[in-house]
């Protein structure tokens, strides 16, 4: 699904923060990428998204090159991105921001909002509510829902634990476990949390220094939780 | 002058600020660039009419007209100025001031420096409750509504529309869902350099088309967009109504250079007070 090989990018020309990544993800599989804060984690997201240009090295989607690619064609070419912050429309309301996840894909329309309902019943709920007034464990399943909405093949998530209470953290983790597994989407989650990373991934590569240093299956995390202290550098 | 009569001027002042306004508005709130070339564009409006009217063509052909030729000045200026400097707001600053220059120029050169005239389509005064008011000004005042009530629709009625307003609130994410920010941003310089032509078209037979004319407009205009809120379209109309209203009152009851004072004054203790306009207060 997912091919990243030697990819070299930064925020700034000559000042590389990803020094050569390599990563494969397969379809439907979930893969967390842990790591300190200032490793690149939000960065390496970034570029696969398309919004800052790799420096070098190569990105494939499903076979097909997407480095040189601007965010608009990534989008459609099916990887959705729920940043760090959720970066919802505060001033819209619910509906127009699940609106806005198939607004850029002429293919498709609204067909899917039931779907998006049943998973996240408070967006049903409060459709016509401002989505600036709700609170933060439900702007991230706004955020999470606008990604699903627009049928991604890979959904990258940024910090989605992220200032949300443990109990929802719990809730958002097994029912996009779910979704994915029923739906066989492909997730790539960008996290600190472990108790969101034991729930929601198969798999954990870590990234120091703008490398990935080591992986790991996150069952094995979880019997030996030493090994994630020794691979964050911690 | 009656209070009626005052207030009518008022309501034409503000209405055609709020035309030369939407357009500013938008172009800024959506690609962030301050256009120092709209009272030009609204310029080259007034002269595509006199133009069209040299060579026979009806005012009322020429309007629309005018404002699709200037809509594709504007396309040809983000396609060969502008796109390659829209994540430079200070380049932009520039390059829009260059291009004012440039356009004003160029009028310059090919018309003269001279004012010209514009006939008005409309002569006869009507009777609105006891005060006769010009008929024409009337019909401005419409098609400012009609446009700006069009613009409003477009903008909270529409998909394009929509879209047009999360990359307004959100550009980076706009394009993560999808949306093809390098269309969005060519239509929206045209239609604003379209909305603005649009502007110099109507207000061509109120006054001299001259190769000045549209600076009266273009400083008015970013002070209304001040007042209302800086990228928001609903402030527009609420800038335009604080600084078309004060300044056609304050120039009926003293003099315009007091007016000017005034707006000013007026503008900087909204600025102070409201840091993001007057559309700020709905959001305390």
């Amino acid at each position: 699904m997912l091919e990243i090989k030697g990819l070299r990018s930064g925020y700034a020309r000559g000042a590389d923060i990803l020094k050569g990544i390599d990563l494969n993800v397969t379809a439907g599989e979930r893969v967390a990428i842990m790591g300190r804060n200032g490793m690149g984690k939000t960065l390496l997201a970034k570029t696969i998204m398309g919004l800052v240009k790799p420096s070098a090295g190569d990105i494939r989607l499903e076979g097909a090159p997407i480095g040189a690619m601007p965010a608009h064609k990534i989008s459609n070419l099916g990887v959705a991105y729920v940043p760090q912050g959720r970066e919802i429309f505060g001033d819209f309301t619910i509906l127009e921001n699940l609106r806005m996840g198939v607004i850029g894909k002429p293919k498709l329309g609204l067909e899917g909002l039931e779907k998006i309902y049943d998973w996240f019943p408070i967006l049903r709920e409060r459709q016509s509510q401002r989505a600036g007034t709700m609170s933060g464990g439900q702007m991230q399943q706004l955020a999470i829902a606008r990604a699903l909405i627009g049928r991604p093949k890979l959904l990258l998530l940024d910090e989605p634990s992220e200032g949300i209470q443990p109990n929802i953290v719990h809730e958002i983790a097994e029912k996009l476990s779910a979704i994915s597994a029923t739906e066989g989407l492909t997730v790539i989650v960008i996290e600190q949390n472990f108790e969101m990373v034991e729930i929601l991934a198969e798999r954990v590569a870590f990234l120091e220094n703008g490398l990935i240093t080591g992986e790991s299956p996150t069952s094995r995390l979880v019997a030996e939780p030493e090994l994630i202290t020794q691979n964050m550098g911690l | 002058m009656t209070l009626f009569g005052l207030a009518l001027d008022a309501m034409n002042y503000t209405s055609v600020l709020l035309l030369v306004c939407i357009g500013l508005v938008v172009i800024f709130g959506l690609m962030q660039v301050i256009n120092l070339a709209h009272g030009e564009f609204f310029l080259l409006g007034a002269y595509t009419v006199l133009v069209a009217q040299g060579v026979g063509i009806p005012f009322w052909l020429a309007v629309p007209m005018a404002f699709v030729a200037v809509a594709i000045v504007g396309l040809l200026c983000d396609a060969v100025i502008l796109r390659f400097i829209y994540d430079r707001p200070v380049d932009t600053i520039l390059a829009t001031w260059g291009l004012s220059l440039a356009i004003r120029q160029a009028i310059v050169i090919v018309f003269g420096a001279q004012s010209q005239q514009v006939a008005a389509p409309l002569t006869t005064p009507v009777e609105l409750f006891g005060v006769s008011y010009s008929s024409y000004r009337l019909v401005v005042m419409l098609i400012a509504v009609l446009v700006a009530l069009a613009v409003f629709l477009v903008l909270y009625r529409t998909s394009i529309g929509l879209a047009a307003r999360a990359a307004m609130a959100n550009r980076q994410m706009a394009q993560c869902l999808g949306i093809n920010m390098r269309r969005l941003d060519r239509s929206t310089f045209s239609v604003g350099a379209g909305l603005a032509g649009l502007s110099g078209a109507v207000m061509a037979p109120l006054m001299s088309v001259d190769p000045q004319m549209g600076m009266g407009f273009v400083l008015p205009a970013f002070l209304s967009i001040l007042v209302g809120g800086v990228g928001s379209p609903v402030g527009a109309i609420w800038g335009s109504v604080v600084i078309g209203g004060s300044t056609t009152l304050v120039s009926a009851w003293w003099t315009p250079v007091i007016a000017q004072i005034v707006v000013f004054l007026l503008a900087i203790v909204t600025i102070r007070f409201l840091p993001s306009g007057l559309s700020g207060l709905r959001k305390r």
